[in-house]
């Protein structure tokens, strides 16, 4: 059961615009400590704005957001020391070592020098970066650019990482590591928002997911929330022995489900797809008449639904206004 | 080599900065004409009128391009490699010399385009009379054409070597001074000498296009104090230009190729993993070995100021106590050449050695450091990661300005043992060397804070250096123009008058260099400047909380 001094990031009504442009509008929101909201949404639905007025980087047109009770637009300063924002672009500086950009920045927040060098430290541990110390920053390659972007995020200790978009051009071990570290921050009571296009990425790390698009909050909750509100039908795949008849198999499944548009046969794969909601009773008698039917079925299954079905429902459904 | 071509003078000409540029020639022309063109019934058979228009209309010319045409080469080949184009390019069936051929003719045409938006200016001059279209007209557009390819090669040149746009933007812009203006300084000393380095030098300023050009003007050679010079200074500028073309053309065709990018990533090796003799060895080398490990940031330090002493690639402190060394050893050798007799030198000419060696510097270090130091940040993402830390906008200001500040002390530093062994000559010197420090100092602030100034308008790093040499070279070298005219058309007083914003011609006339002995330029240049300053100084802070408030 979460209290409300758990509720660590509050958005409430937050609508921006840029002129006649609504960027983000009338979207609330709640993260709790120790959470990971995946913040998902097609290319300019307005992730980053809503994260730029969370940091302090922009100032809402209406509405408001917190974080640990402290105001985005009024106390910029504290919002600074409790979060840890590490934005789409790098942000790398040219002839400076790895370990010398980060007393940089540990420096900028006004940490001493002695608790510096020794967090520098964890942080390089916590990427797994501390090979890297004396590399030249703009030598890395992106997956190690992406490590050092988050070890220079946490230098502060921050109570909230906000990550945008940090799976973003990495190559499948680099994604693997990059999951693990948050998943190990997420361990260490950090508060995180990611945002991400690699959606199976977030979906093995987020506990809560927000889908945005044209601005506006179109689906909020855990994963499985999200899932049985968006996905009320099932796809079950029948995989055929090859060369099975695949029209007796398709006029059977079409005569059980009443619905011709939900069959979708496939002679490439010998497989015929149904989406339904019928109860498993009923798909229990459907492979009965298949098999009485004289249909070879070699496979029964259930395809689960995931963050991407949830993620393309959503956005398929047009906006209401 | 078409295609390269097309596609140049396509992405050229889209841009704002190429019609910014064709605006302000087409409007500079026309004032020119506008301003000079008879008034009243009057007929000048002499051609006098005409004679200035042209004069002016040369040198704005000569000025246009040797101000405008080399940012276009000079980012060229750096941008498409940053862009990852040129791998493309290399990668087609184009060979190297059609990339290159095509490049430096997309850039000879911005140039002819520039040309005809001058030609009614040059139509006018010609009709008012006293201008001859074959011994005058036609060949200042033949040298202005030659150097358009001339700077064109050096751009290109620099470009297939430069890392970044900017650092191609300062050598090139480095480059052209040295080419259109040092190379002249040394005759101006050493004209009326008999040494085989007075012979060097007088061939040497033939490899700018001033002296071709004002003798093409009718201005005789810059400089000249005694009688005499070459014959043919416009031939000789153009088979000296030729060459140099010819020469670079090749060594930057050679250069394209997939060599460019066969260069492992470093390995960030630092100097304490060495061995001790290659450790006692770099430090000698280098005094500031760049690649030891350092320490951290201490307290009470500002950061952003060591983060921008560590991470600039121009005015590295290693190179800039060479530098600071070469210029102490430069300013005292001098002195001390006068003081053995050894050079037939008055302190006077010492003096303007030393002060234009100076203005040199500062005029060409400051946008090289400052012009980055706002533009740079915008540019890598870095300013929305320091508006993200509790850094003030002052915080982060005064770090920034720091940074260029404590830089230009050093530079100005070196060349002051030159000075006071001057006043040890002659005592009564002491007051127009204190002037001229004043004078110096002065330079560098207003330097600094224009350039930076210039920087927080741009988020280009590149932009923000070339807007900032045009302007430094306008109010130090452009207002020169008005001096080379002082005899005609300008008066005194207009000279004197424009020379007022001009810090060199200020420190100049200050330590009595023959031709600015006579204009009183201090303390109204010191008035001016402050004042620029102070301005500059606040719409810089404005534009920095600008930039740091929420979006």
């Amino acid at each position: 059961m979460t209290t409300t001094s758990d509720r660590v990031v509050v958005i409430e009504h937050l609508t921006k615009r840029f002129g006649e442009f609504t960027a983000v509008e009338d979207l609330s929101l709640t993260v709790h400590r120790g959470q990971i909201l995946g913040f998902i949404g097609p290319n300019g639905a307005g992730k980053t704005t809503t994260i730029s007025v969370l940091v302090g980087l922009a100032r809402p047109t209406s509405g408001s957001a917190s974080i640990a009770g402290a105001d985005c637009s009024r106390e910029t300063h504290r919002i600074k020391q409790l979060v840890g924002y590490m934005p789409d672009v790098f942000g790398s500086y040219d002839n400076m070592r790895v370990r010398e950009y980060l007393d940089f920045f540990g420096a900028a927040y006004g940490i001493a020098r002695t608790e510096r060098r020794k967090r520098i430290q964890e942080v390089l541990e916590i990427t797994n970066a501390e090979w890297m110390q004396d590399r030249f920053v703009e030598s890395l390659s992106h997956g190690m650019k992406q490590r050092i972007g988050i070890a220079r995020t946490l230098l502060h200790d921050p109570e909230v990482v906000i990550l945008d978009e940090p799976a973003n051009g990495l190559d499948p071990s680099a994604r693997i590591e990059m999951r693990e570290i948050l998943l190990r921050l997420a361990e260490n009571g950090k508060t995180l928002i990611v945002t991400s296009h690699i959606l199976p990425e977030l979906a093995r790390i987020c506990n809560q997911v927000a889908i945005i698009t044209h601005g506006r909050l179109r689906a909020a909750g855990t994963l499985e929330e999200i899932m049985a509100r968006v996905s009320q039908e099932r796809t079950i795949e029948i995989q055929l022995s090859s060369g099975a008849p695949l029209e007796e198999a398709v006029r059977l499944v079409t005569d059980f489900s009443g619905n011709p548009d939900a069959v979708h046969p496939s002679e490439a794969e010998s497989m015929v797809r149904l989406r339904t909601n019928r109860s498993e009773e009923d798909l229990g008698s459907l492979l009965k008449t298949l098999v009485s039917g004289g249909v070879p079925v070699t496979q029964f299954r259930e395809v689960a639904a995931d963050l991407e079905d949830a993620f393309l429902s959503v956005t398929a459904t047009p906006v209401s206004d | 080599m078409g295609a390269i071509l097309e596609r140049e003078l396509l992405s050229l000409f889209r841009t704002r900065r190429a019609f910014a540029i064709q605006a302000g020639v087409a409007v500079a022309c026309l004032i020119l004409v506008a301003l000079r063109w008879p008034q009243g019934a009057q007929v000048d058979l002499a051609g006098m009128r005409s004679r200035e228009v042209f004069i002016l209309f040369g040198y704005a010319l000569l000025s246009a391009v040797v101000l405008l045409v080399p940012s276009f080469p000079a980012s060229s080949i750096v941008r498409e490699r940053q862009q990852r184009t040129l791998v493309l390019l290399l990668h087609s069936p184009l060979s190297s010399s059609a990339v290159y051929f095509g490049k430096l003719a997309a850039t000879l045409g911005f140039v002819v385009v520039l040309i005809f938006l001058t030609v009614p200016a040059a139509a006018a001059c010609h009709a008012m009379g006293g201008i001859s279209l074959t011994g005058q007209l036609l060949p200042l557009y033949a040298v202005m054409l030659v150097l358009a390819v001339q700077l064109g090669a050096l751009g290109l040149w620099v470009s297939s070597h430069a890392r970044t746009p900017d650092s191609a933007m300062r050598i090139t812009y480095g480059a052209v001074l040295v080419l259109v203006l040092f190379t002249m300084i040394p005759h101006f000393f050493l004209q009326g000498t008999q040494s085989s380095a007075a012979t060097g030098a007088f061939w040497l300023r033939f490899v700018s296009p001033i002296p071709a050009v004002m003798e093409l003007l009718g201005h005789r050679d810059i400089g000249q104090r005694t009688a005499g010079g070459a014959e043919y200074p416009v031939a000789t500028y153009l088979v000296s230009a030729v060459l140099m073309t010819v020469v670079l053309a090749v060594l930057t065709t050679r250069r394209l190729s997939f060599r460019m990018f066969d260069a492992p990533r470093s390995q960030g090796l630092v100097t304490d993993q060495r061995s001790l003799l290659q450790r006692v060895f770099r430090r000698f080398a280098f005094l500031v070995d760049p690649q030891r490990r350092k320490s951290e940031i201490g307290p009470w330090t500002n950061p952003v100021m060591i983060k921008e002493f560590r991470s600039r690639q121009f005015g590295r402190l290693h190179w800039l106590l060479r530098l600071v060394s070469a210029c102490a050893v430069i300013s005292l050798a001098l002195t001390w050449a006068t003081t053995l007799g050894s050079a037939d030198w008055g302190v006077e000419t010492i003096g303007g050695i030393i002060v234009v060696m100076q203005m040199a510097l500062i005029v060409l270090i400051t946008p090289g450091l400052a012009a980055g130091l706002i533009s740079g940040e915008l540019e890598s993402g870095g300013w929305k990661l320091l508006r993200m830390t509790p850094m003030s906008a002052g915080v982060i200001l005064r770090g920034k300005l720091l940074s260029v500040s404590w830089t230009m002390l050093l530079i100005l530093l070196a060349t002051l043992p030159g000075y006071l062994v001057m006043v040890w000559i002659n005592p009564l010197v002491s007051e127009q060397v204190r002037q001229v420090v004043i004078s110096l100092v002065l330079t560098a602030v207003f330097s600094i804070v224009l350039s930076t100034t210039v920087s927080s308008f741009f988020r280009r790093t590149s932009a923000a250096t070339v807007a900032s040499y045009v302007v430094l070279l306008v109010i130090c070298a452009g207002t020169l123009l008005f001096w080379l005219g002082r005899d005609a058309p300008f008066g005194h007083a207009t000279v004197e008058g424009a020379l007022k914003i001009n810090p060199l011609a200020a420190a100049l006339s200050v330590i009595r260099t023959p031709g600015f002995a006579i204009y009183r330029l201090i303390p109204a240049n010191w008035w001016i400047l402050g004042t620029l300053t102070v301005l500059l100084l606040l719409l810089l802070s404005l534009r920095i909380r600008i930039l740091m408030a929420p979006d």
